[in-house]
């Protein structure tokens, strides 16, 4: 196996890093992984592996545009396959990381290269991937629009390769992989009528087409799924998505789409600190009366997955946008910034409101292993309603009610100093590296006589 | 009725000043001039602009009102070569703008003005400083800024009689103080306010480096600067709203 398949984007050193902490954290890890190896063998018959139930898929991006693509399955549990699935139950459940490591590698990732464009590297001149449905990419994207887990055969070209994947920020961390020879369906996979007609209409751009789900009650990890498999969009413009990308494009083009809705609502009318704890992050949301602008501020504490060295000070990141968004790309934050936006986004969309947003996310060293975006999408979706998020080591009962309440404050530039007397930095230093911690865009009419507010 | 004959500098100039807030904008047709206002959506940046008639080859206009799409109105523009004459004429009945350029005809549809963002109310301020210095001089500390931050302080010290520009990065600062003797003129007036970065650039980009620039400054208070353009005969007014750092 080439290494580059292996490592999603970190240099090796880091990745040894990663390891050497995943090692020192947890032993569970390693325990589990001989259970699944027992169970693997006793699934296999032949060189097939039978029984099988895929729950979900995964693309990869190394030596794009020829990646490797992937079914995931979990060996020996079937009938608990839909519990694989990475959602928002997970969050719900209070998974700790531990709990997410037994799952993602409790998965066999069964993959085989293919082109993005085209179904199999040794057959260029094939259809493109819009109307493929036999041969693996065929599985893969029936496995992607199915509601449940899919039964499958699997034929496999050697035995699995057990090392762990630790994840990176944005993709759940992966399991145990083995390359595929094919792929059969044993049933037929139970498709949602939404996303038939998303299949169906080719002359759909993708923009349009995930939105749509989205308004139908899927949800953006659904969504993600189904762009990856390239299962949606205009003809010519579907293609086989890695994963990684996938996860932010759904959450960036939903995003728009929210803030599209909320852009003319009118404004929150105090100062609202919310916060919730989950897995060794802890979010400050700070929202504000006025005009739409966003920030996510990151911190992350020395010994944290992101910042080893113990001695180094918190590394600090961040990006911001107005109300009319964006225009270059996120250069710091990445796929968090998108993820903390949307829960912030659904949250003011449920209120009929808009406001101006900080988001203050600080990791500590409990954070030993990146556990995907999903896990920030989660907290602050739930910071505002939901169930707090920090199981930790408590379990659920211990679960630390933070969630769920806000503090008020007589202005913005009073709540963060007020929470910065709880963050590692301080507010000095918050105030260099935050757009909206040095200054609230005010707009125009604020300053038009007779009026006082800003 | 409107027909008219520009410069192509004048035109682009006239056009680069708006589109850097707005893509569409209304074109009041008087008959001293063109008068163009707009506000960007987030009601952060305003322009208010005029380009007298005199700043024409020949002009003649009796009110009328347009409503263009300006990037299509640059991309024409932009088929003149530096030094041609663009000409204008306006056709009621299909509510089309017919331009020329050396014998390029081109028909614009325009854009139904009531369909378009209505125009700001200037807000009336009462701005205590101001500072007149060279369109190079504002150039150089955007530019500075820019490097270290997204967001730029400008401000008057009242007891040493200097403008300043401040931006505060994340690891680093730049600092830039112009004197009287460096200035054009200064009245010196409590002033402080920041500013984003994003729409200072872009007003900017707008304003000539050899011309004469005032800055009208408050504490916490929108900026106000006006300048000249295709001598003379055209004026801008930008007006930004600040960042607000104190409640």
């Amino acid at each position: 196996m080439r290494l580059d398949d292996y490592i999603e984007e970190l240099e090796p050193d880091e990745e040894a890093e990663r390891r050497r902490l995943a090692k020192e954290k947890s032993y569970a890890i390693t325990d589990h992984l001989e259970d699944f190896e027992r169970n693997f063998e006793q699934s296999l018959s032949g060189d097939t592996l039978v029984g099988s139930t895929a729950p979900s898929i995964f693309v990869g991006r190394s030596n794009y545009p020829d990646i490797p693509i992937g079914l995931l399955s979990p060996v020996g549990d079937e009938e608990q396959a839909e519990e694989y699935v990475t959602d928002g139950k997970w969050y719900q459940q209070g998974y700790a990381i531990d709990d997410v490591l037994q799952r993602r590698t409790g998965l066999l990732n069964s993959s085989k290269p293919a082109n993005v464009d085209s179904p199999s590297i040794a057959s260029r001149l094939a259809p493109s991937v819009d109307d493929v449905w036999d041969g693996f990419v065929g599985v893969q994207r029936e496995v992607a629009i199915s509601d449940r887990p899919v039964d499958l055969e699997i034929g496999l070209d050697d035995t699995p390769d057990l090392g762990l994947d630790a994840g990176t920020d944005v993709a759940t961390p992966r399991g145990p992989r083995a390359n595929a020879k094919n792929a059969d369906l044993r049933e037929n996979p139970h498709v949602p009528k939404a996303v038939k007609k998303t299949l169906e209409d080719d002359d759909w751009q993708a923009q349009g087409a995930m939105t749509y789900l989205y308004r139908r009650g899927f949800d953006v990890y659904e969504i993600n799924s189904i762009l990856s498999a390239g299962a949606l969009g205009e003809t010519k413009q579907r293609r086989l998505v890695p994963t990684r990308w996938s996860i932010t494009a759904v959450d960036d083009t939903v995003g728009q789409f929210v803030r599209g809705q909320i852009r003319t609502n009118p404004s929150i009318n105090e100062v609202q600190v919310w916060a919730n704890e989950y897995m060794g992050n802890r979010y400050w949301i700070i929202l504000s009366p006025g005009r739409w602008e966003f920030e996510l501020v990151e911190m992350k504490a020395p010994g944290s997955i992101w910042n080893p060295n113990p001695h180094d000070a918190v590394w600090m990141a961040s990006a911001s946008e107005g109300y009319e968004g964006r225009t270059g790309y996120v250069e710091e934050t990445a796929g968090a910034y998108y993820a903390a936006r949307l829960g912030v986004l659904e949250h003011l969309e449920s209120i009929g409101r808009q406001a101006k947003c900080l988001v203050l996310r600080e990791v500590s060293d409990d954070y030993w292993a990146p556990v995907g975006v999903w896990q920030v999408r989660e907290s602050v979706r739930n910071a505002f309603d939901g169930a707090p998020g920090d199981a930790g080591d408590q379990g659920l009962d211990g679960r630390e009610s933070i969630a769920g309440e806000y503090g008020e404050a007589e202005t913005f530039h009073d709540a963060v100093a007020k929470v910065s007397r709880r963050l590692p930095v301080s507010h000095q230093r918050l105030r260099r590296k935050s757009e909206l911690a040095a200054g609230l865009q005010s707009s125009l009419d604020a300053f038009s006589s007779g009026s006082l507010t800003r | 009725m409107f027909k008219a004959i520009v410069s192509a500098e004048t035109l682009t100039s006239t056009l680069d000043s708006i589109s850097v807030l707005v893509d569409e904008c209304k074109i009041h047709l008087e008959e001293e001039g063109l008068e163009i206002r707009a506000v960007d959506p987030a009601n952060v940046g305003m322009v208010d602009l005029s380009l007298d008639a005199a700043a024409f080859e020949s002009y003649e206009a009796d009110g009328g009102l347009i409503g263009v799409d300006l990037s299509r109105l640059e991309d024409i523009a932009g088929m003149a070569e530096s030094g041609q004459l663009i000409q204008f004429e306006l056709d009621e009945e299909t509510r089309k703008l017919h331009i020329q350029i050396d014998g390029l005809e081109y028909t614009l549809a325009l854009i139904d003005p009531d369909s378009i963002r209505q125009e700001p109310d200037i807000p009336d301020l009462d701005l205590p400083a101001e500072v007149v210095l060279e369109g190079k001089d504002l150039n150089r500390s955007v530019t500075a800024a820019d490097m270290v931050s997204d967001h730029i302080a400008l401000g008057v010290d009242e007891t040493d009689e200097f403008f300043y520009v401040n931006a505060e990065g994340d690891t680093d600062d730049v600092h830039l103080e112009l004197t009287r003797d460096d200035l054009i003129d200064l009245q010196v007036g409590p002033a402080r306010s920041l500013f984003s970065l994003d729409y200072l650039k872009d007003m900017n980009k707008a304003i000539p480096s050899d011309t004469e620039v005032t800055l009208a400054l408050g504490e916490e208070f929108p900026i106000k600067m006006y300048f000249g353009f295709a001598e003379g005969d055209g004026q801008v007014t930008y007006m930004l709203a600040p960042r607000i750092q104190s409640d």
